[in-house]
């Protein structure tokens, strides 16, 4: 009799799971507490308990408001654009059975930076950028899916390798768009785009948490189930119409929802790259090829690493920031080129 | 049992399987033959639920094959293309377990009896030193015999098979076949592949059916097919059939060119 509950990586998956559960409390706890003005962190976890009707907050009136209208909801945004990036990276990869596959693949992100262009652009008097722009950049990131799946997706012939190619042709055509709108732009809203086009968190307010927040949990929610279809799918689109997957149904709902949920995530955070390429990655070296334990543990180790970043990112050059992608990029690389190397042949 | 009435497949104006009516009784292996670009794939794969028929219907146990939906369908047929895709990184035990997808579906955890399955499977297959190593790590016969593992793991009472022992050598080729024809015996498995070997062919199968151009131009008792005229004439070569043993080998003759028969060669 084969012991087919207890395979080795068990082991190994208990501990990286306990690994990135760690990672999440010590990110949160980050998050809270480190920043230009520094409060102490057993001050915070008091206003925390306080909360539950546990003893009296000694945060003061400012530290107060630093730690839950300023820190908080950008914690909360890290946490939300973190984990849905890295989620709809490893469903995209599952999905299209490509390495290489982000969630920005199928036009999302030249549709939202488009959008956001545009609303950056046509308000050239404004020091800041538009309140509008987080929603014409989410129309912009669904209109290009939409019209990517449209061109490569709805056929009963299409394969993943059509709809890849109508989401280069279509991601082409809008960045030609906004390249020319960019062109057009004066030096102060070209500055703007650039700022939001590298990513950034430095926006974010309860109200914006609380319009993307839906969307993520929908799609991630999709995501997480269908992730054991993506491990079928793993053998190839006809293997797995031959082991009772609805192929075609499956690359619909993981499209559409990991689609919509980075839309919702790049709207209000900017386009940050490489989380949903570097995280999937580096848990697939150390937990293996199946996307049901990639998925969940993208999902918490995305949200750790995206809060992490951000308080590097606002703290190293306090007062002013780097740009979230630049910091995701540089702090990533590194630790994905140790895992790799690292990595022991199967 | 396999029943296909008049299956007709085209890709475009090309009919690829013409008219196809046949049946395969339960508990039998029949074995599809013929040259390249004869159909046999196209035929499988329709069988299989892969392909759409233009024209006509297959059913299986009565019920019709491309009205069933992908779940019903791989609870009753189970398909071994002729190159599966081995998905680097996965173990062989997750790789069998994948036949168990359309009992437990996509949504939820195999069950226990599911786990029983696969365990079983796997040793029948003779697969129990393998199932922690990679996929990738395996031997083309350890591969295929893991191929095969998954579809019988999908626990249905038909088997189709696409060329199943291309690539592997002659003891492999005899251990896939052999341990598909115990199947057949012990379980009362329904076979259907297709094969190039025609000496394997004929010594498996209980029946063989002579494709050509999408038509089928024998069909009948394995003996009977390998000594068919219609043989020569499908794959275009002289053939002799020498019996060894009382096994009957088909020898292709070179240097002999391919005379075309006066009369029309028919059905067996």
């Amino acid at each position: 009799m084969i012991a087919a509950g207890s395979p080795p990586g068990v082991r190994r998956l208990i501990v990286v799971s306990g690994a990135v559960s760690i990672a999440l409390v010590v990110a949160i706890g980050v998050g809270l507490a480190v920043g230009p003005i520094p409060i102490p962190a057993n001050r915070i976890g008091g206003a925390l308990v306080s909360y539950l009707g546990l003893g009296h907050s000694t945060l003061n009136p400012t530290q107060s408001l630093i730690v839950w209208q300023i820190r908080a909801p950008r914690l909360v945004l890290g946490l939300v654009a973190g984990s849905m990036l890295a989620v709809a990276g490893a469903s995209y990869q599952g999905v299209f059975r490509n390495p290489l596959a982000d969630p920005y693949l199928l036009g999302v992100a030249a549709g939202a930076g488009l959008g956001a262009t545009l609303a950056i652009v046509k308000v050239g008097s404004s020091a800041l950028i538009p309140a509008w722009t987080p929603w014409l950049a989410f129309g912009g990131a669904l209109i290009a899916v939409a019209a990517t799946w449209f061109i490569g997706g709805r056929s009963v012939r299409s394969t993943t390798a059509t709809l890849l190619l109508a989401g280069v042709a279509v991601s082409a055509l809008l960045t030609s768009v906004q390249t020319y709108l960019q062109q057009q732009a004066s030096a102060q809203s070209l500055a703007r785009v650039y700022i939001w086009l590298l990513g950034s968190l430095a926006g974010a307010s309860w109200h914006s948490v609380g319009i993307i927040t839906p969307y993520v949990l929908v799609s991630l929610g999709v995501c997480l189930l269908s992730a054991r279809a993506l491990d079928v799918m793993s053998v190839g689109e006809e293997e797995a119409r031959s082991l009772g997957v609805r192929v075609r149904h499956v690359r619909w709902a993981v499209v559409a929802a990991a689609s919509l949920g980075t839309s919702a995530v790049v709207s209000a955070a900017g386009l940050i790259g490489f989380v949903g390429i570097i995280i999937p990655h580096a848990l697939r070296l150390v937990v293996g090829v199946s996307y049901r334990r990639i998925v969940p543990l993208s999902l918490v180790l995305g949200a750790a690493f995206l809060v992490l970043a951000d308080t590097v990112a606002r703290t190293v050059m306090a007062p002013s920031e780097l740009p979230l992608g630049v910091v995701t990029a540089l702090i990533g690389a590194p630790i994905f080129v140790v895992i790799l190397s690292l990595r022991r042949p199967s | 049992m396999i029943r296909l009435e008049n299956v007709t497949v085209r890709a475009g104006h090309r009919v690829l399987v013409d008219d196809v009516s046949l049946r395969v009784e339960p508990g039998s292996w029949c074995t599809i033959i013929g040259a390249n670009g004869a159909g046999k794939t196209t035929l499988v794969r329709a069988v299989s639920g892969l392909t759409r028929p233009d024209q006509g219907r297959i059913s299986i146990q009565g019920r019709d094959v491309h009205t069933l939906s992908e779940r019903e369908r791989a609870r009753g047929i189970a398909f071994v293309p002729q190159h599966p895709e081995i998905p680097s990184g996965m173990r062989v035990l997750d790789y069998v377990s994948l036949g168990r997808v359309p009992h437990h579906g996509v949504m939820r955890a195999p069950r226990v009896l599911d786990h029983q399955v696969v365990a079983d499977v796997i040793e029948r297959v003779d697969l129990g030193a393998f199932v922690h190593r990679d996929v990738v790590s395996l031997s083309g016969g350890e591969r295929q015999r893991m191929v095969l593992a998954r579809a019988l793991a999908q626990g249905t009472s038909v088997v189709v098979l696409d060329e199943p022992i291309t690539g592997l050598d002659v003891r492999h080729q005899l251990s896939i076949l052999e341990l598909l024809q115990r199947e057949v015996l012990e379980c009362g498995l329904t076979v259907l592949a297709t094969l190039h070997d025609l000496t394997l062919a004929g010594q498996f199968a209980d029946r063989l059916i002579l494709l050509h151009e999408g038509r089928v131009l024998a069909d009948g008792d394995s003996s009977c097919v390998i000594r068919s005229p219609a043989l020569a004439q499908s794959y275009g070569i002289e053939v002799a059939v020498v019996n060894v043993e009382g096994v009957d080998v088909v020898v292709p003759r070179v240097g002999v060119s391919y005379r075309e028969p006066r009369g029309n060669p028919g059905k067996v």
